[in-house]
């Protein structure tokens, strides 16, 4: 950036002096002329918005509503945080960070309430599943993007938010919740008779060791008689990277988890597996579902590749790009939250908008909610490669029975090998 | 404005001399925007660097202006080089099309009418028409304006749509193929026609042509009727607006004197009063101008200065609410254009009609209102962002008066029937005689 540093010291200075830094920085014509007159045209934008608009705009609201819309326009996840933003999820870790509660999914252009997280600002209001966000802080949130809506609830604990909720036919109704620290269980297991449950909700620098307390416990609990674990990613969004590498990992002996490609064909970052199964060998069944996504892909993708799980679920959210956060002035200009590059599973498979195909496709039975996926986002990128083979039809409850969980007792089925899955047996996991 | 037009020629100078026309004056207020702008570079050089693709410097650039400008207020904007000439092509009153005005109904784009001398009124589409189809392509799924970008194209060229009429036996539910051959259209045409002893006139929006139309359609009108004329409708309804200095001179041609409207924008110099001159192309007959929540913008002037000058007679219900000018400045040579709001302003009486709209003297429903979902008729104070209302003092609920149970489907001419027309033409006729308390006439 010392070069823009330099023309900014030459246009208080004078004309003369900027034309001069630039020829020497760049010369006077080829590729770098077209982008430093593009960058003018952004400046020119600038200043007449500065002088005419009906009011006197901030300078710094308007550069961050530009690197806004710079970033946004770029796809789905790319986006920017601001100074207040960027600082406030800095001080995540020390605790000041707060949020509602509430689990949300977009469908349709309608925000949706998924579940309000126990003992939290929201389920302590009455919010509950299906209702419907009309309003954040007064700002409509139809066509709103997941990642949009989210952001908008956290905030710095102690902070106001407004809603405005819709219940099924009723009148909206406001109500103003106060942020707390939200503290999410990211792991939680229990048996199943003789399987052992492990459900992860987010990848977290706490995820791995905290699986391997879960199997070592499960193990222990169970003794000689454990058929197989059963590893619930539903609903999981992703989170760290090197969480999903490192859980992968835990399941695996050898071979590639996921690669990492940026834009420069040289820039591939490998993960490998390391010896060591945690589980023992046992099989294992995972359960996806439309809300599964990103490092959660990760990991679906990296077990059916090496044929070390057995998918079983809907298809997945379809998240096969990672985003780096770069810093502008040091924090003080806020972040840029950018793509820069896909992961690819060990058979080279990306799944962006793709997707992980389950083995067994199944249901997730009456009431599910549906899901907003990537190929719906826009300005998503796209995908590539040859297209994923098609989705079987599904394994629907029988009729007039009714089930808690029906791919959970679908993957106990499997487990025990009472459930006959298209010439599949559990062997093959 | 000068000094930005040496942008462009230069090498980097593009960036700075930008910058050097940051006013002198104020040092720490300029650094600001150095540091701002410095800033902005960097995020651009990172992403250029950085993303995962190589993306145009022009896409960024253009991306970052839009999400710059737009979020301003909900109508400031940012036009690329070829948004920019669409709308000079749209302001100027003409495109390649074939002449029908349309809305969406059941997933179909359904005809409102055909407009006189245009293709699709030759070929004998007839209002009340649905297309199912356009060049074969199901309209499934397409929102209004990709229809309506789909149905547009140079003059000379083809076209085939699939035409469901559902009003005629013969051909009920048997969808027919028609092919027409684009042509000029002019859009927002003023439109008049005499019902009875009352001259009609649609204005469906302003461009350069609507004052010098509204002319037209007068003389017209009076050469039709005679001496028994008893004077005009002029419908303002679902007129989202257009130029302002039109809405001006229509106004102008109706009044004789006093004020027509002013704008005011950020510095108190910059305000700006536009008056009427002698003159009533009418010749004073009496004028009642019909509104509802589509009416906006260059409308509502209309109708606010009107209204303050007790010249007409505001009939229908509440206007949209858009008190703000957007001044179009173009970026230098093929930079594209900002749409920016630049000025309020205000009717004879000094009101802001911004997010409060025009309140008519007399409340008639269309009727059909209750079945329009909230959302899909918003009103400028619910659009994310308006500007805020100034206050003002809010006339007294008046009674809505609604189209009778049995009013009937269709009028005497095949159109649906409009209750508003019907009730203004009464009005002229001096047949409704209980107003509401209040009215102006």
């Amino acid at each position: 950036m010392n070069r823009f540093f330099l023309l900014l010291v030459g246009a208080l200075a004078g004309f003369g002096l900027a034309v001069a830094a630039s020829h020497f920085a760049y010369g006077a014509i080829g590729p770098r002329y077209a982008t430093e007159q593009q960058l003018g045209r952004f400046g020119e934008a600038f200043q007449l918005v500065r002088e005419n608009y009906l009011q006197k705009p901030e300078d710094k609201n308007l550069v961050e509503n530009a690197i806004g819309g710079m970033l946004t326009n770029l796809d789905a996840h790319s986006s920017y945080f601001d100074p207040q933003t960027y600082a406030a999820m800095q001080t995540k870790a020390a605790g000041a960070y707060g949020g509602i509660g509430l689990v949300v999914t977009v469908k349709d252009g309608t925000a949706k309430i998924v579940e309000p997280i126990a003992d939290t600002p929201a389920s302590r209001a009455g919010l509950r599943k299906d209702d419907v966000l009309v309003a954040i802080d007064g700002v409509a949130m139809r066509n709103r993007t997941l990642d949009d809506v989210s952001s908008r609830m956290r905030g710095t604990v102690g902070t106001a938010v407004a809603l405005t909720v819709a219940r099924g036919a009723d009148k909206p109704f406001d109500l103003k919740l106060v942020r707390e620290v939200i503290e999410v269980e990211r792991l939680t297991w229990h048996r199943e008779g003789d399987v052992g449950y492990i459900k992860i909700v987010a990848f977290s620098d706490r995820t791995d060791p905290d699986l391997r307390i879960a199997v070592a416990a499960l193990k222990r609990q169970i003794g000689p008689s454990l058929k197989g674990f059963v590893i619930d990613l539903r609903d999981n969004g992703g989170g760290v990277l090197q969480a999903a590498i490192d859980v992968s990992d835990d399941f695996l002996d050898t071979g590639e988890i996921v690669s990492v490609r940026g834009r420069e064909p040289d820039a591939i970052e490998r993960y490998d597996a390391h010896y060591g199964d945690v589980s023992g060998g046992k099989p294992i069944v995972l359960l996806i579902n439309g809300g599964t996504a990103s490092a959660s892909e990760i990991v679906a993708g990296a077990l059916q590749d090496h044929h070390r799980a057995t998918i079983l679920g809907t298809l997945s959210f379809g998240k096969g790009s990672v985003q780096s956060i770069m810093p502008l002035d040091n924090g003080a200009g806020g972040a840029l939250h950018i793509t820069t590059a896909r992961y690819y599973t060990p058979a080279g498979r990306s799944i962006q908008v793709t997707g992980i195909v389950p083995d067994v496709v199944v249901s997730g039975g009456p009431g599910a909610p549906e899901y907003q996926r990537e190929v719906e986002l826009p300005h998503h990128l796209l995908a590539e490669g040859p297209p994923a083979r098609p989705l079987a039809a599904a394994i629907e409850p029988a009729a007039g029975r009714s089930y808690d969980d029906f791919q959970l007792a679908t993957a106990l089925a499997f487990l025990h090998k009472t459930l006959a899955v298209r010439g599949k047996s559990p062997d093959h996991a | 404005m000068k000094k930005i037009a040496f942008v462009g020629i230069g090498v980097a100078i593009g960036f700075v001399a930008a910058l050097g026309v940051l006013p002198a004056a104020h040092g720490a207020n300029d650094m600001s925007a150095y540091r701002q702008l410095d800033l902005f570079s960097d995020a651009f050089e990172r992403v250029r660097a950085n993303y995962v693709r190589p993306v145009e410097d022009s896409e960024l650039i253009n991306a970052a202006i839009e999400g710059m400008v737009s979020n301003l207020d909900p109508h400031s904007s940012y036009m690329d080089a070829k948004a920019f000439a669409d709308m000079q092509i749209q302001t100027k009153g003409s495109f390649g099309g074939i002449g029908i005005e349309v809305t969406m109904e059941n997933g179909l784009v359904k005809i409102i009418t055909p407009i006189d001398n245009t293709p699709g009124s030759k070929a004998g589409l007839k209002a009340g028409d649905y297309i199912a189809a356009i060049n074969g392509v199901s309209v499934q799924g397409l929102n209004l304006n990709d229809a309506i970008d789909k149905m547009r194209g140079p003059a000379g060229s083809k076209i085939t749509l699939t035409i469901v009429r559902t009003g005629d036996k013969a051909t009920a539910k048997k969808p027919f193929d028609v092919t027409l051959t684009r042509a000029v259209v002019a859009v927002d045409e003023v439109r008049w026609h005499r019902e009875g002893d009352v001259g009609y006139i649609r204005m469906p929006g302003f461009n350069e042509n609507t004052a010098s139309g509204l002319e037209t359609a007068i003389r017209d009108l009076k050469h039709q009727i005679g001496p028994g004329l008893k004077g005009y409708v002029l419908d303002l309804r679902n007129n989202p607006g257009g130029l302002l200095d039109q809405a001006v001179q229509v106004s102008d041609d109706l009044l004789t004197s006093g004020e027509v409207v002013s704008t005011r924008g950020r510095h108190p110099d910059d305000t700006q009063r536009y008056d009427a001159h002698p003159g009533d192309v009418t010749d004073g007959k009496p004028v009642i101008v019909l509104i509802n929540a589509g009416t906006a913008s260059a409308s509502e002037i209309v109708a606010g200065a009107l209204q303050d000058h007790h010249r007409a007679t505001i009939l229908g219900m509440t206007s949209f609410g858009k008190g703000s000018v957007q001044t179009i400045i173009p970026l230098s040579e093929g930079g594209g254009a900002l749409r920016l709001t630049t000025a309020r302003y205000y009717t004879p009486s000094g009101h802001s009609i911004q997010a409060q709209g025009i309140v008519p003297d007399v409340m008639v429903a269309a009727g059909d209102e209750g079945d329009i979902p909230k959302i899909a008729r918003p009103s400028e104070a619910d659009l994310p962002g308006h500007l805020a209302g100034e206050p003002v003092v809010k006339k007294a609920n008046q009674t809505v008066i609604r189209p009778p149970a049995n009013a009937p489907k269709t009028g005497a001419d095949g159109k649906p029937y409009d209750f508003q027309l019907q009730y203004a033409l009464q009005l002229l006729r001096g047949k409704v005689a209980a107003l509401p308390a209040g009215m102006v006439n």
